[in-house]
């Protein structure tokens, strides 16, 4: 009895600490929400005349980009899966890997071969466990994207998306560095404090989102830009910083429904672990009780068989 | 039996204890039967006693094996002299014996052939008499075969719970290992429930075992006497058995735990200060009495089986612990895992056998075997994380072993021919070798994609096959 009760007492002392690891956890996660969803708010002016102007851009019928032209055979197909670096937030992580799981086989299914680029430790853990090879992965800023990290993606990705261009089968063409013809990304997106899906986007051959109309009538017409030096230069300069806009637009999405779902996931873990720590009491509880009767009828017992044989 | 020996009176009679005055001279030993002849209304009958002491003052307390209704003080006691003797011999077999060593199913007019008749308190073989070797014994059941491989002329202990299996997992063991086996078997039924006993003898003569089965019962309505007695007379038969017959002996023992409760009952009425948990002060010794006549002695074999309840699941009590240092292999079913539905429920962590050692058992096994237990020891030591966290919070490496972990749980359990009538499937035999082989490929991560329903109740690798087949055909 007493050893089960030993067993009791250490089971709810780590279940005691496990809960005050996901209670902080819970805390931090709130606080941390509102300053992300400000940077989400914060970042949508500057994409949204972003877009404008690349709206006006691509409604110069004209232009020619390679960024933005779908290639006519595309055999490797580069995805970005943007992950946390730290679990404990629920199923967030195994998610936004489910979807891009997806989206791979998809691809393969397409008969163009993924090439894997993964930002966040969680995923870069998947993939290594499961023996799979990543082109090229960045970690350490999941829940505090800067725009020099999107800058960064956006180098390593456009470079392997323009060295695709020359790539004939596995050959890696003139500039000798075997690239890819599409880019995807699969991120989080944040929808509510409630809701975070997972969710496939295509980042290249690139298509230009429309403003949409509401937002039109906001800005009433589009101006009808003249393009100095001409529309090709502005596009060649223009693209790539469009591409970091959407790259950092989707990380710091990803940072909001991280930890959006971390403070779900924690609460959820702490009234868990309540609920343990009260069953783990109880059952204590009634060990302690029960030992002590045990003993208090051993010894009135023993007592009274004792003076019964004084007597005869 | 002759009443040569003295005559004395009934003293005091308080429930199953009797205090009897002998003359001076006449006074009987320890352990000697005496009679009483008891007339209750109409009925008519004689008592059997067992001295327990000597109180004194020329009185003796004795222990009556039969219900003391009827017994009035000043009523004549007879000493025969002799402790209780039951009949041994090849006459015995297909028989059923209370503990007196009365036959209970003799036809009309047929009569006993007994080549003897034995006293039931013998003592424990010589030291050097011993069997020193030590087999393996194959069940076929696969959590036994490989986490608490039995011994050939062993003692084994199936510990457990209220309504867990024990009974079921014994008349198992009968049906596996007695229909296979060339010697005699005797079976004890101490205190379990009367019905089960009466279905056991039904279905012994089913299976063809009974002609080579001796059994004694003494069940839960019998008074403590008889249920502290009753192992002492069947294993009296089996020492015939193995002694003179030179044969190889099975002995069951369903439950050992009563024995232990019928010297609780019986201990505070004979003046005895209760002792922890309010047993009897001589538990120790009432069980290593009995446990050190159950041995093998060279080329001679007693194997036992002996179900070993376990009040309020609680393994720390005193009644099953003293049993469990006796026993070279033990079989412990655990409640949470038949709540699981996974049958026979055996505890893999808690179960073990001394044999388990890679000079018995060989290497390959006893390899196979540790990893099994790390793997479902890891999965124990996550299952609170588990609760409080949830799956996904594992590290990858963890949740390959959760994974696994649940497939060797559920192929731990195993359609068995005792549980045909409450499952309709038919049981199943693994050998040993396969057994080993299906646990190596399962920890290697072999059928980590068989869905885990697939190795729910089946025997070897080609069940699991099949399983996983028509899983796949249902979609």
């Amino acid at each position: 009895m007493s050893a089960q009760l030993r067993t009791l007492r250490k089971r709810l002392k780590s279940t005691q600490s496990i809960k005050k690891i996901t209670k902080a956890q819970e805390l931090v996660a709130t606080s941390r929400i509102a300053k992300a969803q400000d940077r989400v708010a914060a970042s949508l002016p500057y994409a949204r005349a972003m877009t404008g102007v690349m709206t006006s851009l691509a409604s110069n019928a004209s232009i020619n980009h390679p960024l933005l032209q779908p290639r006519p055979q595309v055999r490797r197909a580069g995805v970005l899966v943007v992950t946390a670096d730290k679990g404990m937030c629920g199923a967030y992580n195994a998610n936004v890997i489910r979807t891009a799981e997806q989206l791979v086989s998809r691809l393969a299914e397409e008969g163009k071969r993924p090439v894997l680029y993964v930002a966040g430790r969680k995923g870069v853990d998947y993939y290594r466990f499961r023996s799979r090879a990543i082109a090229h992965s960045w970690t350490g800023f999941s829940q505090l994207p800067k725009v020099s990290d999107a800058q960064e993606i956006t180098r390593t990705l456009l470079a392997a998306f323009m060295s695709g261009a020359d790539d004939v089968g596995d050959d890696a063409g003139a500039d000798g560095i075997l690239g890819v013809d599409e880019l995807h990304i699969v991120h989080t997106k944040f929808v509510s404090l409630l809701t975070q899906t997972p969710e496939p986007r295509q980042l290249a051959p690139l298509e230009v989102e429309e403003v949409e109309e509401s937002e039109l009538e906001e800005h009433v017409l589009l101006p009808d830009y003249e393009f100095e030096p001409n529309p090709e230069a502005l596009l060649d300069a223009l693209l790539p910083k469009y591409l970091t806009t959407r790259i950092y637009a989707a990380l710091i999405d990803a940072a909001a429904s991280e930890l959006a779902s971390k403070r779900r996931a924690m609460k959820a873990a702490s009234d868990n672990a309540d609920e343990l720590i009260k069953t783990l009491r109880r059952s204590a509880n009634a060990a302690r009780q029960a030992a002590i009767t045990q003993e208090i009828s051993e010894i009135v017992g023993g007592a009274s068989a004792l003076s019964a044989a004084g007597r005869e | 039996m002759t009443d040569t020996q003295g005559v004395g009176r009934v003293v005091r009679v308080i429930g199953p204890v009797v205090d009897v005055e002998f003359p001076r001279n006449a006074i009987p030993a320890i352990f000697n039967a005496l009679h009483v002849d008891i007339e209750y209304g109409d009925q008519k009958k004689t008592v059997t006693l067992e001295v327990a002491q000597h109180l004194g003052d020329n009185q003796v307390r004795g222990i009556c094996m039969a219900p003391t209704d009827g017994m009035v003080r000043g009523s004549e006691v007879r000493d025969t002299g002799a402790q209780i003797k039951v009949p041994v011999g090849d006459g015995i077999k297909g028989k059923v014996f209370n503990v007196l060593g009365e036959c209970l199913n003799l036809e009309e007019g047929q009569e006993l052939e007994a080549d003897d008749y034995w006293e039931i308190h013998r003592h424990a073989p010589a030291f050097a008499q011993l069997e020193p070797k030590t087999e393996m014994l194959e069940t076929g059941i696969k959590a036994i075969d490989l986490l608490a491989p039995y011994v050939k002329g062993g003692k084994i202990g199936l510990f457990g719970g209220a309504g867990v299996g024990k009974t079921v997992l014994i008349q198992e063991m009968i049906i596996r290992v007695a229909q296979n086996f060339g010697g005699s078997s005797v079976f004890a039924g101490v205190g379990e429930r009367t019905r089960e006993g009466n279905d056991l003898i039904a279905e012994m003569a089913e299976a063809g075992v009974l002609p080579k089965t001796s059994l004694v019962y003494g069940q839960m309505d019998e008074p403590p006497g008889v249920r502290l007695r009753v192992a002492l007379s069947a294993l009296t038969m089996a020492e015939y058995f193995r002694d003179v017959k030179n044969q190889e002996v099975l002995l069951f023992i369903d439950n050992i735990f009563r024995f232990t409760q019928a010297g609780s009952e019986t201990s505070a009425l004979l003046g005895r200060m209760p002792s922890a948990v309010g047993y009897q002060p001589t538990l120790a010794d009432e069980m290593g009495e009995l446990q050190e006549r159950i041995t093998s002695l060279r080329g001679k074999a007693i194997t036992s089986m002996q179900a070993v309840y376990v009040p309020a699941d609680d393994y720390t009590d005193p009644a099953p612990f003293t049993a469990f240092t006796h026993l070279d292999a033990t079989t412990n079913l655990e409640r949470k895992i038949s709540d699981k539905g996974i049958y026979p429920a055996i505890d893999p962590l808690a179960s073990n056998s001394r044999i388990l050692e890679p000079e018995v058992v060989g290497a390959e096994h006893y390899a196979v075997a540790s990893t099994v237990k790390q793997i479902l020891q890891k999965y124990n030591e996550l299952q609170d994380i588990i609760a409080i966290l949830g799956m996904d919070e594992l590290s990858e490496e963890d949740k390959l072993v959760v994974g696994r972990a649940r497939r060797i749980e559920r192929f731990l359990s195993q359609n068995t021919f005792a549980a045909k009538q409450f499952t309709g499937v038919e049981g199943s035999f693994v050998p040993v070798k396969e057994t080993v082989e299906a646990f190596k490929k399962i920890a290697e991560g072999e059928y980590d994609h068989f869905p885990e329903q697939a190795f729910f109740m089946c025997g070897g690798l080609d069940d699991l096959h099949k399983n996983e087949e028509e899983l796949r055909k249902k979609g």
